[in-house]
């Protein structure tokens, strides 16, 4: 009698050591289906043999994206060159090129930070929060660089300016 | 007169007595500190730790992987840590010695009195003290179908491929999958899940670039959206940490360009 209470307890207490351990590591306690990120531990989608997936193939995100990124890199430096060559009140097309240009660039820039940093899939409110918020910033600035360009001195005027001051 | 004669020579060859009792001459002891990082899972709460190990070099191997098998044959059974070979062929041994992943057995010890630290791969879940847990890492590489595929295989005999198609995969086949590369690339650190990290990617550009392969076109859409491929950001740790001399980075660089230019 006795010694089956002392069993019984004792099997309550390995099952009660599991659940404490379970409970401190729920990596491994997590079903297969959750695929939910979970900050601090693996969360494998499938079973340890299944290959992991891939995002459905988009060429915008992929190859046209890196294609025109590095296009746009290269152009911006006989671009620079040409507006540090001339005037900007000159050639405002060439003003013009230069400010889209530029702001694209960084926007890519930008977005490539998010992307790796603060992807919406481990921040879901900040990651699409700040993503929308360099979309506005970027709309903004274009706006204020054709407004400065056509009704002020324009960006290659404004540069060489702050360079001779 | 003919006796002493012949006698000579052979005198001159018989070892003296005291080379009879020689000994080998004692090295002097040349003492080397490890700190090698420790966690045991089944004490969860305790936080990792680097324990200090001090060995002698003089009555150790040269590599490292050496050193790790004196200290757990002679002093610290409980040191845990993956090895296989000896010979940097399986990749089993790859940890972070001294701030670089490499494999423990391609790695010299340094000779001096500064101490040695080691830990298990960066950024890596941890199974216990060096052991990382490559689960992913596998996963991502079975993603990828490492294997010839080919729907019209030659009827009668085996494929044949000229030794400039052969050339092509020099630099890629002899990648041990070891994870140095991988686990040094910081964008593999911060998306993981998604990026294949450069291993992979070279895996991936070794069946892309395969004269026998038929699916060179569905391997490349696999990799047409922004995470698998596009989070390499030529950072080149992989290039420089790699234990077998090869060049991931370049083989990524290599997709990039096929991806744009088809």
């Amino acid at each position: 009698m006795s010694l089956a209470l002392a069993a019984r307890s004792a099997t309550n207490q390995r099952i009660a050591a599991t659940f404490a351990r379970r409970a401190l590591a729920p990596r491994f306690a997590r079903g297969a289906a959750d695929t939910a990120y979970v900050p601090g531990g693996p969360v494998y989608k499938g079973t340890v043999n299944d290959p992991t997936t891939f995002p459905p193939p988009n060429k915008t995100h992929g190859s046209y994206h890196w294609a025109f990124e590095r296009l746009l890199s290269a152009g911006l430096v006989p671009l620079t060159v040409a507006a540090f060559a001339t005037s900007g009140s000159n050639y405002a097309m060439l003003d013009g090129i230069l400010g889209v240009s530029l702001v694209m660039h960084s926007h890519i820039g930008f977005d490539a930070l998010l992307v790796d940093y603060l992807h919406p899939r481990k921040f879901p409110l900040l990651g699409p929060v700040l993503t929308w918020t360099l979309r506005a910033t970027t709309v903004g600035v274009l706006v204020g660089v054709y407004q400065f360009n056509t009704q002020d001195i324009g960006l290659t005027e404004l540069i060489a300016k702050v360079w001779h001051a | 007169m003919t006796a002493a004669r012949v006698a000579r020579p052979a005198r001159a060859f018989a070892s003296s007595a005291l080379r009879a009792q020689a000994v080998p001459t004692e090295k002097p002891v040349l003492e080397k500190t490890f700190k090698i990082y420790r966690w045991n899972p089944d004490e969860p709460d305790k936080k990792p730790t680097l324990q200090s190990y001090t060995i002698d070099l003089n009555q150790c191997g040269p590599m490292v992987l050496d050193a790790l098998i004196k200290i757990k044959n002679e002093v610290d059974p409980t040191l845990t840590f993956r090895r296989s070979c000896r010979e940097g062929i399986c990749g089993s041994c790859a940890m972070n010695i001294n701030g670089q992943n490499t494999l423990a057995c391609l790695c010299r010890i340094d000779r001096d009195t500064k101490e040695s630290k080691i830990y298990p791969l960066p950024h890596m879940y941890v199974v216990k003290d060096l052991v990382p847990d490559l689960t992913l890492f596998y996963k991502q590489y079975k993603s990828i179908e490492p294997y010839l595929k080919n729907d019209n295989p030659p009827a009668d005999r085996e494929f044949l491929q000229s030794p400039e198609d052969r050339r092509k995969l020099d630099g890629m086949y002899e990648c041990i999958l070891c994870a140095c590369c991988s686990t040094s690339c910081p964008s593999y650190w911060w998306n993981q899940d998604e990026y294949l990290g450069p291993a992979t990617l070279m895996a991936a550009y070794r069946w892309m670039a395969d004269s026998r392969d038929a699916y060179k076109a569905q391997r490349k859409e696999k990799l047409q959206n922004e995470m698998s491929l596009y989070r390499c950001h030529t950072i080149f740790n992989c290039a420089r940490t790699c234990p077998k001399g090869l060049n991931p980075a370049a083989a990524i660089a290599k997709i990039k360009l096929e991806l744009a230019a088809e």
